[in-house]
């Protein structure tokens, strides 16, 4: 060997590592930051525990917040919770980035720039709310102050309301996208057509021994999520007696079709349609111990079950297979799910599904179907459901006509979620004054005059009424678990200011001084019910219980046994669902679906949430079309391959992941990514799904049919490697920047 | 080769020396490091220890959570404000403590002792055993300037753990006692 070093390159060297030695960081450098004002109850040190709700989704889960020295750390669910007893999903468990997001505004702002500009400037919430007061006092005579909410919670919304009608304004119009997509406003009508009821149904999945789910993701997205899951538990491990037994019927699988016995890849739109044929196979071969089914009879009159095959693609031996697994259970249960809502046949799809319940009579049985018993005081007791599409399309055309002097919006992001031919954004530009009350700059905030950002959920007031509730009426409460972190204000202060200022007739409906004392009237109003887990000796006792225990709720499970009201005299139909699109040209049907983590698109803004894998394809940070391997080797495509998605609305591109799951005529692509805006890790990432949705021309207005599009599919011959936790080595692997 | 200066040295003999040199450095690393961890932090306000101790003060009356927590505490502003609104709240050092009370704002102390991540250590067990302030931390109350007077690493916790009470042994030098 004649490798050599020279002696002075042997002290160079060392001279070198020496120095590197030295570079090293010796110590770490961090603050002992002591409290200002110590709170009473802080042991520095030791944790403290805060009960409050989780505001991820609108399902109103009981959390506990984990606090040392004043900072949050864990949150966990509440054990006492009737709802998600003490469970928690990734996206509840993701709340702390919300409120430690780099991202989220630090004071109010007027974007000065102009709309759009992304310019803006800070203000102090004194000149804010004394500008915004000013211009609410020209309204009046023609024009109206507007407000748009996302589900908002059960505590702001008679806020809202009064706040409103003082101003002589319309209503609030509730849309979002995850309500959209789980049919909260079709389930709603649902029962309100069967039961004359504005509430939720509640379906007793932990009791059921056979479940027909319709497009029901019960365990990942649709309704109450961490609640079902519970109760699924229950069901499988055959606590009622004997493993339960689950069919999900749906063209693509999802995390609930795989845990199921039996998926049913059904043709889009036909769901509803099987339920018929089920349903005429049932009373024609009078199958099932319920006795009679003579006086069911006249609602199949119409159904024939050999057309149904032939329109869903089931054979009739398969259909009548399924009709004997459920009318031969003691306890079977249909659920018209969220999938339903996407297709122009929503309501009677619904109908078919619930009629199934109804005719094997499981309606207040075990297992079964109820209605919630309300919460016995005025300020709980009215549900909140979500707008019909249609209110949202006059709210567009009061915007257009210069109507709608100012427009309040609220926990939604409809400049993201709404397809453009809404024309929403363009009806934007009508609006003189624009404000959003979001803690990031999403999208409309951007087209928005002020922001004026509420405070995140883990610093704010507030209180959620559960629906669907579990089985029994419960409130669950939202107090501070830290003090906030920077200079915002929740919306409901703004409004109880705004009211204050303007005096006269809004002073009058708002007379609160802050919002924990509206709560703590409110919470009252329960003081002394005799059905309650908890009760005190005065009404201050009874407030510091309700933020202890996390809510309010009853000692036993009480439900109500749902009446018919209507709709047993008439033969029920489903007409075949339309599309937009001609099958010529937009070969295949679109399917969006919710991703479990970043929901309608809310979650994108949490690094947490777009690291969890979706569940299925275990694909993470990006959008991707799922195509089946017959569909991707007629198109000559692969996994990573991009893909151009174009229906008659407009396109996109995104990586595929070949996924078996998945009929042949259909592909699917899951919401949430896409954003132009609402911080580092949402923007530019991923392509938004919603560009595709075209208008149904025969459509009913009351729904935004967001599964109702056709697409063709063409290769691009580029290549794009999506991070899988499948692909073990870590390549592709997309990092924050 | 010798008239260029440069003697060459085959990379088979540089390595013991290559070693040496490597072992030289990381001991004086180790050395550096510790004599940095033993220095007095630079902290936002001069604090004086020796002063409030002399005027009487105990140490659990500005730490009382040493009694009842983990951790001992810093205490708050409050406390610091509680005394010097009418103590010395002339000078310039009280001036600033006062400026953070106003400004509502946490004095950002730097930590003087620090025990490492992954030992679970608490005071309160220590106060309880008997255990005096000075044992770990050194005469505070005669120093202007604190500084750790001890490097806390196991060696040390074990020398005391060690010489308890023959019943107790076993359970203070369990590994699970301070590393979970």
């Amino acid at each position: 060997m004649t490798h050599t070093v020279s002696r002075r390159s042997f002290l160079k060297i060392a001279a070198g590592t020496g120095v590197a030695a030295g570079l090293n960081p010796t110590v770490r450098r961090v603050a002992l930051e002591p409290f200002v004002r110590p709170p009473e109850e802080e042991l520095p040190g030791k944790a403290t525990w805060y009960a409050s709700t989780c505001r991820q989704c609108p399902a109103g889960c009981g959390i506990i917040v984990r606090v040392i020295n004043g900072r949050a750390r864990k949150i966990e669910g509440n054990p006492g919770h009737p709802l998600n007893r003490g469970k928690l999903c990734a996206r509840g468990q993701a709340g702390l980035q919300v409120l430690y997001n780099p991202d989220r505004l630090q004071n109010a702002v007027r974007q000065t720039g102009g709309r759009g500009s992304r310019h803006f400037e800070p203000l102090q919430w004194d000149e804010v709310l004394d500008q915004l007061a000013s211009s609410l006092r020209g309204v009046g005579g023609g024009s109206e102050v507007a407000f748009l909410g996302g589900l908002m919670p059960t505590h702001l919304y008679p806020l809202v309301t009064r706040f409103l009608e003082a101003l002589g304004s319309p209503a609030p119009v509730l849309f979002d996208l995850h309500s959209a997509m789980e049919g909260r406003t079709q389930s709603h009508d649902l029962t309100q057509r069967w039961f004359g009821s504005m509430e939720l149904p509640i379906y007793d999945i932990g009791h059921a021994e056979v479940i027909f789910s319709f497009g029901a993701n019960f365990l990942e997205t649709w309704l109450s999520p961490v609640s079902q899951s519970y109760d699924y538990g229950t069901m499988r491990q055959g606590q009622s007696g004997g493993r339960g037994f689950l069919v999900q019927f749906e063209p693509r699988l999802s995390g609930t079709g795989a845990s199921a016995d039996q998926w049913v890849p059904v043709q889009p739109g036909t769901q509803g349609l099987i339920a018929l044929g089920l349903g005429r196979i049932i009373v024609e071969e009078n199958l099932g111990r319920v006795g009679s089914h003579r006086e069911h009879a006249q609602l199949y009159r119409d159904v024939n079950v050999g057309a149904v095959a032939d329109a869903s693609g089931l054979p009739v031996e398969r259909l009548q297979k399924l009709a004997r697994i459920f009318a031969d259970a003691d306890r079977s249960v249909a659920l018209p799910g969220g999938g339903l809502s996407s297709h122009t046949n929503a309501s009677q799809s619904m109908d078919a599904v619930m009629a199934l319940n109804v005719i094997m009579r499981r309606l207040g049985r075990v297992g079964g179907v109820f209605l919630p018993q309300q919460v016995p005081a005025d300020a709980f007791s009215a549900p909140i459901s979500p707008s019909p599409f249609r209110d949202l399309g006059k709210l567009v055309q009061n915007m257009r006509s210069g109507r709608v002097g100012v427009l309040m919006i609220y926990g939604a992001n409809p400049v993201y979620e709404l397809p453009r031919w809404s024309g929403f954004i363009d009806a934007l530009t009508n609006v003189p004054l624009v404000v959003s009350f979001c803690p990031f700059i999403d999208e409309t905030a951007v087209q928005a005059d002020y922001v004026l950002p509420d405070h995140t959920y883990l610093e704010g007031w507030g209180y959620q009424v559960c629906s669907p509730g579990a089985d029994r009426p419960v409130v669950s409460s939202q107090q501070p678990a830290v003090r906030p972190l920077y200079d915002t204000r929740s919306t409901a202060e703004v409004l109880l200011s705004l009211a204050s200022r303007l005096g006269g007739a809004l002073a009058q409906a708002l007379p609160w001084p802050d919002e924990p004392t509206y709560l703590e009237e409110a919470s009252a109003q329960l003081f002394g019910s005799s059905i309650g887990v908890f009760d005190a000796r005065t009404e201050a006792g009874f407030w510091s219980q309700w933020r202890q225990v996390g809510g309010w709720w009853s000692a036993k499970p009480i439900m109500q046994e749902p009446e018919l009201a209507g709709l047993t005299e008439g033969p029920l139909q489903v007409p075949s669902a339309s599309f937009a699109g001609k099958p010529d040209q937009f070969p295949y049907y679109l399917m969006p679906y919710e991703s479990i983590a970043l929901s309608d698109g809310r979650g994108a803004s949490q690094p947490w949430l777009q690291e969890t894998p979706d569940p299925m394809t275990t694909a993470s940070w990006n959008t991707w079309v799922e195509l089946n391997p017959e569909t991707a080797a007629h198109l000559g495509v692969t996994d990573n391959d991009i893909v151009r998605v174009v229906s008659p609305q407009g396109a996109l591109e995104a990586p595929v992941v070949v996924y078996p799951g998945i009929r042949p005529d259909v592909i699917a692509i899951p919401t949430g990514q896409g954003h132009q805006d609402y911080g580092r890790f949402a923007a530019a990432r991923g392509a938004n799904v919603m560009d595709l949705i075209s208008p149904v021309p025969e459509q009913e207005v009351s729904l935004l049919a967001w599964g109702a599009t056709r697409v063709r599919v063409e290769a691009v011959h580029k290549v794009m490697t999506l991070a899988r936790l499948e692909s073990l080595d870590g390549e592709g692997r997309e990092t924050v920047r | 080769m010798s008239s260029t200066g440069v003697r060459r040295i085959s990379l088979g003999r540089a390595i013991p020396l290559i070693l040496v040199g490597v072992a030289v450095l990381v001991t004086a690393a180790i050395l550096l490091n510790r004599r940095v961890a033993q220095a007095a932090p630079d902290q936002p306000i001069a604090f004086n220890h020796r002063t409030h101790a002399d005027a009487g003060i105990q140490c659990l009356f500005c730490h009382p959570n040493a009694m009842r927590s983990d951790v001992a505490g810093i205490p708050s502003v409050q406390r610091c404000v509680g005394c010097h609104q009418t103590i010395a709240s002339s000078s310039a050092r009280i001036k600033t403590v006062l400026s953070y009370w106003e400004r509502s704002e946490p004095i950002p102390w730097a930590p003087v002792t620090q025990m490492a991540d992954f030992v679970f250590f608490s005071h309160q067990p220590h106060l309880s055993a008997g255990v005096n302030c000075e044992t770990c931390h050194g005469v505070v109350g005669k120093m202007s300037v604190v500084r750790p007077v001890v490097t806390m690493d196991m060696g040390w916790c074990l020398d005391c753990h060690l010489k308890q009470p023959e019943p107790k042994v076993a359970r203070l030098t369990d590994c699970l006692a301070c590393h979970k």
